[in-house]
């Protein structure tokens, strides 16, 4: 399968806000590029997506989901990869989606591919982005006395700027 | 200080706080064949109470310093303490974090510093030589 | 002990890299582990929001110090995720120069992991022995670099230094000198049988669950899953090389997932790793190692870039993925890293289950997490054990496999 294909079955059942292809050259002997497939979802329909990439591939491979905030909205982005195993057929697809700050949930895809557990509770604890029904809801990267409500990838009052500090400077008392 | 308990070979416990591993490799480069300390008696040990110095790496996550400090307590008197790797003094490329508590003299006193990104085992070598000279002065007074 | 009874042993933490530090929380019953819990929080340094306040020029230096081990891939990939936004071509020979330092990382990696593997079952003399074969790796590298381990040759758009044709016979020699005691070391791991009663059958990972895991590198190959970013996506000079994924089954004709099956394929791989570098060295092409030589330029080019892009390469303990926002800032607003050892940690439970308590560091350092694998403090039902005593629990049960098949395995005391 061809990533415009893969393209184009996501176009034909989902309505996405954001569909392209990158082409990306980091070969030798460019001969042929590597398609990026960046698509952006709306919440409802993201668990619906990620299961319609699991028909098109019996078990894509999640690489890990990253996130930013930006103004009232936090956007999250779950990369997968397909066609892995098969010489230089794989594509990689993120997957978008973008929730409002004040009420950031996204339900949890652990029961499609098992392997995200780490990456759901990564931005759960970093994002301040609620995971509903995580099979574990614990914090996972975060030291166990770091301060509740301070959400480390995010911009805002709730960023980490307050409690950083400076090695070069004097001890904060 | 009592120090007829230092008149062998030293014996070293290292100690991860948070760095990169190129540190921690090069102190196993140290003893493996082609540096070699351990012809000369100073080998790692598995627990910090058999230790006489403590081979510290890293700018000290803020999970680590309560067991950097429960380990430092462990060891017996006397007990020397060798930071390794620019990060454990001075943050080096993580000087600003919102998650690190180093540098490590902070919280832990440190005899003898060996900088470096990582030092080469010929450096932790002169550490180790150091921490000796060191000793053997204090024992003299 | 009562029926049912279970006591629970920490292995760990203090683990190194970024995000590997590592604290694995085992329900003990008898010998057998019956659950397994990871923590992770011990080491985190921050190091992705670091790089948010710095331009793209410096977080090339902060990547290197993500992981003293694989620092060429942490770099790579992101230098390979700034080209990308900002459109950089980088030159052929620059993408050879990336490869073949790249390969030398993994013959050093996958060595150093032999060794530590050989350390966790109690064959100190092995390790001595890998860790010997591994400084005419680090010469080289630093032949060829200036530095032992942190090699600082990738930057944005191309390399720092060139490898010039009167330094090839260095590394060919490098080749050679491996080539010649692969045997010898296949012959160690492969064909010593209390190696082989260590690692056969023990802390397996099936197919199914390294797929649905999402288990990366060598820890995915041996379960029999033909994962290989150098094979599947063929960046930098990979396509020219023909990289084709390893699995146990060319050396030993069958797949079984266990740790056995894993020391083979870091094996094969540290063979495949000296028979693409020599490829290399063929095929070189001629021309410039860098699209620009000039810091400052480079900086002005990549410092108000708009745009996203990810970064992907096959470090030795699996795929390195990062991704990088930039929204016409100096800095990047958003910097992802994902290292190997975070798809592997999961895994770690079902080759955990029902293992011995002398098994638990051979099957916990069989993923290879990036473990410096000195520090580890066990405790034991309240009362400390230390690493100390785990290790020779495990070598005891070597020890033990050694005077025959009558004797008790696992002797706990």
């Amino acid at each position: 399968m061809k990533a415009e294909q893969v393209l184009a079955s996501f176009k034909k059942r989902f309505k996405l806000k954001e569909a392209r292809i990158d082409n990306v050259m980091h070969r030798a002997n460019r001969k042929s590029a590597v398609p990026r497939i960046w698509i952006e979802i709306g919440r409802e329909e993201f668990k619906e997506a990620v299961g319609h990439l699991c028909e098109l591939h019996p078990m894509p491979h999640f690489a890990v989901a990253s996130g930013y905030q930006i103004g009232e909205i936090i956007e999250l982005i779950y990369h997968f990869s397909l066609n892995y195993g098969k010489p230089q057929g794989e594509i990689c697809i993120g997957i978008k989606t973008k929730l409002e700050k004040g009420n950031a949930s996204i339900p949890t895809i652990t029961g499609l591919v098992p392997g995200a557990l780490i990456s759901e509770r990564e931005i759960q604890e970093m994002l301040g982005v609620k995971v509903e029904g995580i099979p574990d809801s614990r914090r996972l990267f975060l030291p166990k006395n770091f301060p509740k409500k301070v959400y480390p990838w995010r911009r805002d009052e709730t960023g980490p700027n307050k409690i950083v500090r400076n090695m070069h400077k004097g001890e904060k008392k | 200080m009592n120090l007829k308990a230092l008149n062998k070979s030293l014996w070293a416990f290292h100690f991860n706080s948070g760095s990169c591993n190129g540190c921690d490799i090069e102190i196993i480069a140290a003893l493996t064949p082609r540096y070699d300390v351990e012809r000369f008696g100073i080998k790692l040990v598995g627990t910090p109470r058999h230790a006489d110095i403590l081979l510290l790496t890293g700018p000290v996550a803020m999970d680590m310093k309560e067991k950097l400090e429960r380990v430092y307590a462990q060891m017996p008197s006397p007990k020397a303490v060798m930071l390794i790797g620019n990060c454990g003094n001075s943050g080096d490329v993580f000087y600003e974090s919102y998650s690190l508590v180093g540098p490590a003299d902070r919280i832990i006193p440190v005899d003898v510093y060996v900088p470096g990104c990582p030092p080469r085992p010929e450096a932790i070598i002169h550490g180790v030589v150091k921490v000796w000279q060191k000793l053997e002065k204090e024992a003299k007074k | 002990m009562s029926e049912g009874k279970t006591f629970k042993i920490a292995v760990g933490p203090v683990h190194p890299a970024l995000k590997e530090p590592v604290q694995l929380n085992c329900e003990i019953e008898g010998e057998q582990v019956k659950h397994v819990d990871i923590e992770l929080s011990q080491v985190h340094r921050s190091i992705e929001w670091i790089g948010t306040r710095r331009n793209p020029v410096q977080v090339v230096f902060l990547a290197e110090k993500i992981c003293g081990i694989c620092n060429i891939c942490h770099t790579l990939c992101f230098c390979e995720a700034v080209e990308s936004i900002a459109g950089i071509e980088v030159p052929a020979r620059a993408h050879y120069i990336r490869t073949i330092a790249a390969e030398l990382e993994r013959i050093h990696s996958h060595i150093l992991w032999a060794g530590v593997a050989a350390h966790e079952l109690g064959f100190d003399s092995v390790m001595h022995y890998t860790w010997k074969l591994r400084e005419k790796v680090l010469d080289t590298t630093e032949y060829l670099t200036g530095n032992r381990i942190g090699k600082a040759i990738v930057t944005i758009g191309g390399t720092k230094r060139d490898i010039e044709e009167k330094q090839f016979g260095k590394i060919r020699e490098a080749c050679n000198y491996y080539r010649q005691n692969f045997s010898r070391l296949r012959d160690i791991f492969l064909k010593d049988p209390i190696i082989k009663a260590r690692a056969r059958d023990i802390g397996i990972l099936r197919r199914d669950d390294a797929l649905s895991l999402c288990a990366v590198g060598p820890t995915a190959r041996a379960s029999g899953v033909k994962k290989d970013v150098r094979q599947d996506e063929a960046y930098a000079a990979y396509p020219d090389l023909d990289v084709k994924a390893i699995t146990p089954k060319e050396l030993l004709g069958e797949i079984r997932g266990d740790v056995y099956d894993r020391i083979a394929v870091r094996l094969l791989e540290v063979l495949q790793s000296v028979e693409l570098i020599e490829k290399c060295l063929k095929q070189m092409p001629e021309g410039k190692i860098a699209y620009e030589s000039k810091l400052a330029k480079v900086l002005s080019d990549v410092k108000q870039l708009k745009g996203e892009a990810i970064g992907r390469h096959e470090a030795p303990r699996g795929e390195v993925f990062h991704y990088l926002k930039m929204v016409g800032e100096e800095t990047p607003y958003s910097w992802k890293v994902r290292a190997p050892t975070y798809n592997n940690i999961l895994s770690w439970i079902p080759m955990l289950k029902g293992a011995q308590i002398a098994d638990i560091p051979i099957v916990a350092a069989s993923i290879d997490p990036c473990m410096s694998c000195t520090n580890r403090a066990a405790i034991a039902d309240g009362k400390e054990l230390g690493n100390e005593k785990l290790h020779r629990l495990s070598v005891e049960k070597t020890r033990s496999l050694k005077k025959g098949p009558g004797s008790e395995r696992g002797n706990c005391n």
